[in-house]
């Protein structure tokens, strides 16, 4: 029969192998299931891939489409690192969405272009980070799942938006539409590329993404950190406060997925509405397993799964193929890669 | 309110919690035996889908009921190979199986959408028992997916508590090497009531289409598998305490769905969060009510187990 058989050491070559060849298998089995409903599994991937790095201009909006996860991503990583299961980045997101909104509707429109985005930077950290410390303080204090809290919580949030959309948020003139008024141009993120929709928010992704990864590896947070994660009792007896350590760390995921909230309204959407692609909170979760919760390889997963998203949705239209496809893909290279981690530590043996 | 509107409104509320007192059931077996499976609404939605697409096929709502079951069934094997087989994080793979549940009906119902059934389950007044004042009305003439669904939470109480087969599983979920030692195989109790969480989840997301809601939409479970997943914790890992919580949450559905027939002025979005964050604050007071009496989760719950080494 088979069985595993302990390896002497981490098998460096698979660790780098295993991400890319559950990529692998999951663009294998979306081609199957593709294949299945009658459609050309090869028509479709190259339709796909073209419309997300064919030319510069599909390219930055994969690009765009990174710039959430990347944000969301580098505070997943940060609390996954110490074993907390931060699932509500979605929820976060809408949060850091409407905080930041506020300002941008109920300002007056000529208010300073710096002064607006500085207070609807702010509101999209503090909005994301209410949101996550909730879940964190009842996980700390009452041992509260928060599995369960951060996802019940997610559509507490969805409904928070739609309560606002369909009420007292909502624009007058919007026919009816659950849409807030369009946000001036005082409250809209500067364009960085031209003929782009690549934003300011870029920058803050990329800024996030190096300083978790400083956070994480030269700082005694970050050392802490990773006590907890790998054995949070230890922690405990090294007098490390790790509820203290926990609560912060929700904090700050809970911020950067809520400013990724706040980028994309403000960036990109330029209004409020029911739909402001909070499943980036999901995605980001796939992102930063892909990436072996590292936070440089985090930038190259980001922008491969901004690819697939944005790509994914230039199909829906051009081939009729439903964005379940991404779905499909993504959650099989999940469970490819989740399947995979045994192989680092055994070897697969034959035995009578 | 008149006795028939409660009737009415009570008898739904045993029908929107025979949605979730399904998938309960068969996530406390599974963590029983020491696997946590986040998949829920993911099974459930597979369930649902395959439940809708057989009966809207065959007009049989019987045979798509056990298509939902088996499909259910067969998307938690995904979850059991990967925790089981290859001890992978069972947080992460059951995600996973949320976001393959969602993706793959997503991808396959687009052709559904929007579409009805025509037939489902019809109701049986149970002799004797249907005469009951009151209580017969609202749990004595419901359909037999219902009547199934007592029998399961009776009959599961009994074999958890009552048999060999209990005995063995929850010794599993505390300390598999001992029950192992004991001559039990860990892997085939942990892959079957894995399976049976599966197939659970399955019922309730096809009573969902079939019995409950009979149209396709995308992503139509909206939330009920986590609901069942915090259930759980509320009814404390028991199957007939199980059946308090699902009706509970099924009072609420029932009254939403009421207050929004009668025209109420309270905003569909507050009425719509209502069961989210009714559980939220359910979950929260269980926790600490579960934490002072020292009821714990199985204590090897979402712990990898390896036959290899010591």
């Amino acid at each position: 029969m088979l069985y595993f058989e302990k390896r002497k050491s981490v098998s460096k070559g698979l660790k780098i192998s295993i991400p890319l060849v559950s990529l692998i298998i999951g663009v294998l089995f979306g081609a199957l299931a593709i294949a299945i409903v009658g459609i050309n599994p090869y028509d479709v991937y190259k339709s796909l891939f073209l419309s997300a790095f064919g030319s510069w201009y599909v390219f930055s909006e994969t690009l765009v489409s990174a710039t959430p996860l990347l944000l969301i991503t580098a505070g997943l990583i940060l609390v996954f690192k110490m074993g907390v299961w931060n699932i509500g980045a979605y929820g976060q997101y809408i949060m850091g969405a409407i905080f930041s909104s506020y300002f941008a509707i109920f300002l007056p429109p000529d208010t300073s272009k710096p002064l607006m985005l500085l207070l609807m930077f702010f509101g999209g950290l503090i909005g994301g980070a209410i949101w996550a410390i909730i879940p964190a303080i009842l996980k700390v204090f009452w041992e509260v799942n928060e599995v369960i809290t951060t996802l019940l919580l997610n559509y507490i949030a969805l409904y928070v938006l739609k309560f606002l959309m369909y009420g007292s948020w909502r624009n007058p003139t919007s026919y009816g539409f659950p849409l807030s008024k369009p946000f001036p141009d005082s409250a809209q993120l500067p364009i960085i590329f031209s003929h782009t929709r690549i934003t300011l928010g870029f920058v803050f992704a990329v800024i996030a993404v190096l300083l978790i990864w400083f956070l994480i590896s030269k700082t005694k947070f970050g050392y802490e950190v990773r006590v907890i994660g790998d054995n949070p009792t230890a922690a405990k007896y090294a007098g490390i406060n790790v509820n203290k350590n926990i609560i912060i760390a929700m904090a700050i995921s809970g911020a950067l997925a809520g400013l990724a909230g706040m980028v994309q309204v403000s960036g990109i959407i330029h209004f409020l509405q029911v739909k402001i692609n909070a499943n980036y909170g999901y995605t980001s979760i796939i992102v930063a397993w892909i990436s072996y919760l590292n936070p440089v390889m985090c930038f190259i997963t980001s922008v491969l799964f901004g690819g697939l998203e944005s790509g994914g949705y230039s199909i829906q239209i051009s081939m009729r193929v439903s964005y379940g496809i991404v779905g499909l893909i993504e959650s099989i290279a999940l469970f490819s890669i989740v399947g995979a981690q045994i192989f680092l530590n055994y070897k697969l043996r034959w035995r009578k | 309110m008149s006795e028939a509107v409660l009737i009415l409104l009570l008898s739904n509320a045993v029908k929107a919690g025979t949605i979730l007192l399904y998938p309960t059931i068969g996530e406390i077996f599974s963590e029983r035996a020491g696997i946590l499976n986040l998949g829920v609404e993911g099974m459930m939605l597979i369930g649902a889908f395959f439940g809708f697409m057989i009966t809207h096929i065959t007009h049989n709502p019987y045979l798509g009921f056990l298509a939902g079951v088996m499909a259910g069934g067969l998307a938690s094997l995904i979850h059991a190979f990967i925790s089981i087989t290859l001890r992978g994080n069972q947080i992460v793979s059951g995600l996973a199986l949320t976001i393959f549940g969602a993706g793959f009906t997503t991808f396959y119902g687009q052709q559904w959408i929007n579409m009805n059934l025509e037939v489902s389950f019809s109701p049986i007044a149970l002799p004797i028992l249907s005469s009951i004042p009151f209580i017969g009305d609202i749990l004595f003439k419901q359909d037999i997916i219902v009547y199934l669904s007592y029998i399961t939470a009776l009959v599961m109480w009994f074999v958890l508590y009552k048999t060999t087969i209990g005995i063995n599983l929850r010794a599993v979920g505390e300390n598999a090497k001992a029950s192992n030692a004991m001559g039990v195989s860990v892997y085939k109790v942990r892959y079957f009531w894995t399976f049976f969480g599966g197939l659970m989840a399955g019922a309730g997301g096809a009573y969902l289409t079939i019995g409950y809601a009979p149209f396709w939409l995308d992503g139509i479970t909206a939330g009920r598998g986590w609901i069942a997943i915090a259930l759980v914790i509320f009814a404390m890992w028991d199957p007939l305490k199980a059946v308090l919580g699902a009706y509970l949450f099924g009072s609420i559905n029932a009254l939403q769905f009421q207050l929004q027939a009668g025209g109420t002025t309270i905003p569909s979005a507050i009425l719509n969060m209502l069961p989210y964050l009714v559980t939220f604050i359910a979950i929260v007071i269980s926790s600490i009510i579960v934490k002072a009496k020292h009821i714990r989760p199985p204590r090897e719950l979402g712990i990898p187990y390896s036959r290899e080494e010591k």
